[in-house]
């Protein structure tokens, strides 16, 4: 090894042993860990993992780590729920960060890894908007097929089927979906309501045409996203409409692709490092215009936030966003609602209030809390297909919490989430629906016309 | 730490490995490295060695098979909740088990009624708050650890927290445990009742470190929500003056539900991590929260305000709403983990003092800190008189970490010479074996170890923690008080056992205090009586039907001296509000009789007494029907109990009162409009008929307006009384008492009715007769489940000759 990169290693490892000393082992995390509640195993917690990680840091040389210490790694969810429950402020996410850089050589000779339920050529397409479309098309045929066969407790009686048609449901499931159509929107929100459409169905909102004109609001740059563009594609479309709505300067860079989220959690780190490359040039255009780059998936500004200083600044995640904006007023809409906070936007950016801000400001809509609200959902993108298990349990504890707030509807603002609550209520509660927070706001401010 | 530690050759055969994976499953079985290295440490920083294997049983069938198989294989079993203990006590040595109780987490509904609920050991002390919410209860112990910390580990450490103040610390609200002991039997403790006479095992086992028994259940006590609260922050240029606010405070006879304080160092932690906007250059900054009718908690904080001013606070502020109050509790809650940022290592205290010795020590600390070179940061509770000294050094530094350890123990000295304890929440676990013996004497330590060896005599549960060695020298019994002392700085009476209750009661009541047992007003004989002496009252729990009381003796009652049938004095306890430091012998032999030991003298702790009591005559006619009024305005009453004192509802619907009333007592702060409100809201439950009679008394007096023939003689004189309680779990029995009694007193505080008829006792209702022609008789036999062969091998430790009484029950079946 060149001196230069011994030097590097060393001093890379005593500021990781100087994070770890943050660490007073009081605990506090535990309640807040997802893996940890559902499996009540300390190897499974934040506290856990950080011992084992002081474990191995002085022995990254050595053969042999055990690979039921890299496990407890690859168990970690990554919802950073720790680092916002903390006292001493350990950065967990950037210890775990150097801790894979400096093991991931060993990581091939680690075993007892868990196997993906899913094939891995499967995985690595999953940030493909074609692929993705494709495996939506063949979820939503499964799923109608299993319906007419099985009747409306499907689900249920394939909850418990053996391993791999198991894990091949929790695929098909987990899917998200959003109402294609404004009048299926409509429709549905109309009737959990008891109300009809005050608003011209089908009105100035329902513009099909990406109106160009420049408005007197700021300049937005518009991040698809793999998942929104492909599954929720009514929905990426009324939050553009919104944006019009409130007077945005819209454009949509052509070249952008994947943010690379899906890419890191696959440990493909040279295809996230080419997809942000790529990214980067896509939008460095708009940057240099003053745009703001919006994203509707808290998933992906989390992740393009991740780019770098610069790039963090000029991204704003789309409920951010909206809560800023001078929206048209909205509606009565008498719904008593949830809001499920993605771990990307809670833990990863912070953002708590600004939700709920948008929620609070439609009338008629009471909001409620539920209970453990900090404690991820079990999806954590491509983490939900490699620990079918667990992720399943968690899938039924957000669920049976967000059923117990006694809300109307559930709504939240990422495709991951979206797709693990809606498999998990079809299970336990086939009746409460569960949408993006843009298609509810954009009823709303329907209502309101 | 130097590199992953070679796989430890175990004891234990394969076979002992395969027959707890046999019994536990795939998510109940861990042996890897990984989860062993994990479940060597807690929060403590203390290491042990690494686990043999880590038991995670998902229900109790599954624990009790785990604690009969480390029985038969001999291995000790250390029981962990979630790790979140600062002494040490889940570290396991290297040839145990490790049984977790993460999985053990089921609820069962809440019994708002009754104010309780039934949990498993491995609910978090948050989930049980979280779970009664709807309830407008909660759960009062509040530790900082409380979002993560298990109701096992808060029984096993008898856990506190800031509103222990007024609520009292875990024991408080136990009411009763199921618990399996070294054999895997399972037993039962305690009818789940407010009060209850004997030898308390509840008391015993709370605090026991997981030393004697495993909890599988809890029933626990649930607190109404306050009305209002109200929560001031105050800053003090100096520490000092900051300790004597505190003393000066609560001396004045204000009772805040929690006074906490922060030094300078952990101040600017906080303000760094979270970012407050607090002034970092102040000494301290203390939180005092009173709670209360919202009129009321403003009163209390502007008399607050002004006397913390007066005592040199630069700054006093109120929290303007819920969200600023969360905020500025926050500030305190995450004390200790902030404490991180500041450095590598620190010996975590918890020393605690007679409240008025809190400035002394504050200074003394300053001195030792300087002497030995190392920095001390200081979090206090402080209303108890308990601190948390943190002594920082750098664990990379041999010379700092010694300074380290020598200062953390001149700080425990200087504590234990003002007449403190080492440890009155965090236990003593491994980290304070060394102090004990400073604090304890002889007989009690062996009194403690015979214990230990009753409940568990092949050393499987927790082994090493708690109890120091054969070779630990300990110190000379304390000296049995002569004369009655009264400790006004320290809110505290010693006095020996044959003083007369009543004129100590009446010398504390001058200065606005009382033992608030509500022995006070018995001056014709019901009960202990004009008769009753501190021996009694430490004896028999009660003194009789309490009038206005808040409590029993066994929740103000903090140092014990007594001696056992052999006639060998030991002392017990010490004069402070909250004291873990060994088995809690002082509560558990309170209310015991003189059946194990003879008490000799004690210490209770003063509080202040109510202004003045309300007093309501309301005719009850058809009594029958309007079982369902009384009912609701029990209810009522309970809500209005504002800690200062009980409220009493004397009931008389028998054939010989020629007019049929009901009496309420409504002891409180002297506020007109409080008590108008109250007459209209009970006038309002009554169905609308006004009181016969109305009117305010002073409290001292209120004794006179009772014995003076305002109310029929026979609620005061009679010679024979009955306590009776309504046990737990019994859906179907939902009156507050037995409906076919018509002359009793419904207390709030204890939670009792008192009946001189204890045959109108009937299903779900638990009666014990207390007198009978004026003598106090003792407890009745124990609850089944109790285990009567660790009574009687406790019996024979305190008295193995028999020179005490003996009830028949305890009598050895095969004698």
């Amino acid at each position: 090894m060149p001196d230069a990169q011994v030097t590097a290693t060393v001093s890379a490892e005593r500021q990781l042993d100087n994070l770890l000393r943050q660490c007073v082992q009081c605990g506090l995390c535990l309640p807040h860990c997802a893996t940890w509640l559902a499996t009540g195993n300390e190897v499974q917690s934040p506290r856990g993992r950080l011992l084992l990680l002081g474990e191995m840091l002085p022995s990254t040389e050595a053969v042999s780590v055990p690979g039921v210490f890299l496990q407890a790694f690859d168990q970690c969810i990554g919802c950073r729920a720790c680092e916002t429950a903390c006292p001493s402020g350990v950065p967990f996410s950037l210890l775990e960060y150097g801790q894979q850089r400096a093991v991931g050589l060993l990581t091939d000779r680690a075993d007892g890894l868990p196997r993906p339920a899913v094939p891995g050529s499967v995985l690595r397409r999953l940030d493909r908007t074609g692929f993705l479309g494709f495996m939506s098309g063949v979820a939503g045929l499964a799923r109608g097929l299993l319906a007419a066969l099985a009747g409306r407790t499907w689900r249920h009686r394939l909850a418990g089927s053996p391993a791999g048609a198991g894990q091949l449901v929790r695929l098909l499931g987990s899917m998200p979906t959003s109402p294609r159509t404004d009048g299926e929107l409509l429709r549905m929100l109309d009737g959990l309501s008891g109300g009809k459409s005050g608003g011209k169905s089908g009105g100035e909102l329902q513009g099909e045409g990406r109106s160009l004109q420049p408005g007197p609001g700021p300049r937005i740059a518009f991040f698809r996203g793999c998942a929104n563009a492909a599954l929720l594609p009514g929905t990426s479309r009324r939050l553009h409409d919104l944006l019009v709505e409130a007077g945005c300067r819209i454009e949509e860079p052509v070249t952008q692709d994947c943010c690379g989220a899906l890419a890191a959690h696959t440990g493909r780190p040279g295809r996230a490092a080419d997809l942000r490359g790529r990214n980067r040039e896509a939008f460095s255009g708009a940057l240099a215009a003053g745009a703001v780059i919006v994203a509707e998936a808290a998933g992906c500004s989390h992740e393009l936030g991740q780019y770098g200083e610069d790039f963090q600044e000029k991204v704003i995640d789309a409920t951010v966003l909206l809560a800023g904006l001078d929206l048209p007023p909205a509606g009565r809409v008498p719904l008593r609602v949830v809001y499920h906070d993605p771990c990307h936007a809670r833990h990863g950016q912070g953002i708590v209030t600004e939700p709920r801000q948008l929620l609070q400001a439609i009338p008629g809509l009471e909001l409620v809390e539920p209970v453990e609200a900090e404690v991820c959902c079990g999806s954590g993108g491509a983490w939900g297909l490699r620990y079918p298990e667990i992720s399943a349990d968690l899938g039924r504890r957000k669920a049976a919490n967000l059923i117990a707030a006694g809300a109307d509807l559930v709504v939240t603002s990422n495709p991951g989430c979206l797709g693990q609550i809606a498999d998990a209520l079809l299970l336990d509660a086939p009746d409460l629906p569960i949408l993006p927070l843009t298609d509810l706001i954009w009823y709303a401010v329907q209502k309101g016309m | 730490m130097s590199g992953i530690a070679p796989d430890q050759e175990s004891g234990s055969s394969p076979a002992f490995l395969a027959e707890l994976q046999e019994i536990l499953g795939v998510r109940g079985f861990h042996a890897d490295e990984a989860i062993r290295l994990v479940y060597s440490r807690d929060a403590s920083h203390l290491t042990g060695g690494r686990p043999l294997a880590v038991a995670l049983p998902a229900d109790e069938a599954q624990l009790r098979r785990v604690i009969r198989l480390c029985r038969k294989a001999e291995v000790p079993v250390v029981c962990r909740g979630t790790g979140t203990g600062l002494s040490g006590g889940a570290v396991p040595g290297p040839d145990a088990v490790v049984v977790g109780t993460s999985r053990l987490t089921d609820l069962d509904p809440v019994d708002s009624y009754g104010g309780r609920v039934r949990v498993q050991p491995g609910v978090l002390n948050d989930g049980v708050t979280r779970h009664a919410a709807g309830h407008g209860l909660h759960f009062a112990p509040d530790p900082s650890s409380q979002a993560a910390s298990s109701i096992g580990g808060n029984i096993a450490e008898n856990a506190g927290g800031p509103h222990c103040l007024r609520h009292g610390v875990t024991l408080q609200h136990l009411l009763h445990l199921e618990w399996l002991d070294a054999d895997g039997r399972l037993h039962r403790t305690g009818r789940g009742l407010a009060v209850e006479r004997g030898l308390d095992l509840l008391s015993l086992l709370c605090g026991s470190e997981g030393t004697l028994g495993l909890v599988t259940a809890a029933d626990l006590r649930l607190v109404a929500d306050p009305a209002d609260v109200s929560t001031l922050l105050a800053f003090f240029p100096d520490l000092e003056d900051a300790a004597r606010a505190v003393v000066g405070l609560l001396g004045e006879g204000l009772a805040p539900v929690a006074v906490e304080m922060v030094d300078q160092a952990v101040l600017a932690a906080v303000e760094e991590a979270f970012g407050f906007g607090f002034p970092t250059d102040v000494e301290a900054a203390m939180i005092v929260e009173f709670v209360g009718r919202p009129q009321e908690t403003v009163e209390d904080g502007d008399r607050a305000a002004a006397l913390l001013a007066g005592h040199g606070a630069s700054d006093v502020r109120r929290a303007a709403d819920e969200a600023e109050r969360l905020e500025l509790w926050k500030c305190r809650k995450k004390a200790f983990g902030a404490v991180g940022r500041l450095t590598p290592s620190y010996v975590t205290m918890d020393v605690v003092v007679p409240l008025g010795e809190l400035p002394g020590l504050v200074r003394e600390i300053q001195v030792i800190k300087a002497g030995h070179g190392v920095d001390v940061i200081t979090a206090f509770h402080a209303g108890d008189g308990n601190l948390h000294p943190g002594v920082c050094y750098d664990d990379r530094d041999p010379d700092q970490t010694r300074r380290a350890h020598a200062a953390a123990d001149d700080i425990i000295r200087a504590t234990l010479a003002r007449g403190g304890s080492i440890t009155g929440e965090h236990g003593v676990g491994i980290e304070k074996l060394h102090a004990l013996p400073w604090q304890i004497d002889g007989e009690t330590a062996r009194l403690q170890r015979g214990i230990k060896d009753i409940f568990d005599p092949r050393e499987i549960l927790n082994p090493g923690k708690l109890h120091p060695g054969a070779e630990a020298t300990f110190r000379p019994v304390e000296p049995l008080p002569a004369e009655t002392v009264f400790q006004w700085a320290n809110l505290t009476v010693t006095a020996p056992a044959d003083t007369p209750l009543a004129g100590i009661q009446e010398a504390a009541l001058a200065k606005g205090f009382w033992i608030p047992v509500g022995a006070v007003f018995h001056s014709s004989g019901c009960g202990l009586g004009s008769a009753g002496t501190v021996g009694d009252l430490v004896a028999h729990l009660v003194a009789g039907p309490s009038f206005c009381g808040t409590g029993t003796a066994r929740q103000f009652l903090l140092e014990l001296w007594a001696e056992t049938g052999a006639g060998r004095l030991f002392h017990a306890g010490a004069p402070v509000f909250k004291n873990v430091a060994g088995y809690d012998l002082v509560h558990m032999l309170c209310g015991s009789g003189r059946v194990w030991a003879q008490p000799l003298a004690a210490t209770f702790q003063l509080r202040p007494v109510p202004e003045s009591v309300g007093c309501w005559r309301f005719p009850l006619a058809d009594r029958k029907r309007r079982e369902p009024d009384l009912d609701r305005l029990a209810r009522y009453l309970a809500t209005r109990d504002d800690g200062l004192g009980g409220p009493v509802m004397i009931v008389d619907a028998s054939t010989e009162n020629p007019e049929p009333e009901v009496v309420v007592l409504l002891p409180g702060r002297s506020r007109p409009w409080d008590l108008d409100q109250a007459g209209k809201d009970m006038e309002a439950i009554l169905g609308g008929s006004p009181p016969a009679s109305h009117l305010e008394l002073d409290f001292g007096r209120a004794g006179e307006f009772l014995d003076s023939g305002l109310i029929p003689d026979w609620a005061l004189s009679s010679p024979d009384w009955t306590f009776l309680a309504r046990l737990p779990g019994e859906d179907g029995d939902r009156k507050m008492w037995p409906a076919n009694i018509d002359r009793w007193i419904w207390q709030s505080a204890p939670r009792l009715v008192w009946s001189p008829d204890p045959a109108g006792s009937s299903a779900g209702w638990h009666a014990d007769r207390f007198c009978k022609d004026g003598h106090i008789l003792p407890a009745c036999a124990p609850a089944p489940g109790v285990p009567l062969d660790f009574l009687r091998d406790m019996k024979a430790l305190f008295d193995p000759s028999g020179a005490l009484e003996t009830p028949p029950w305890l009598e050895d079946e095969n004698a």
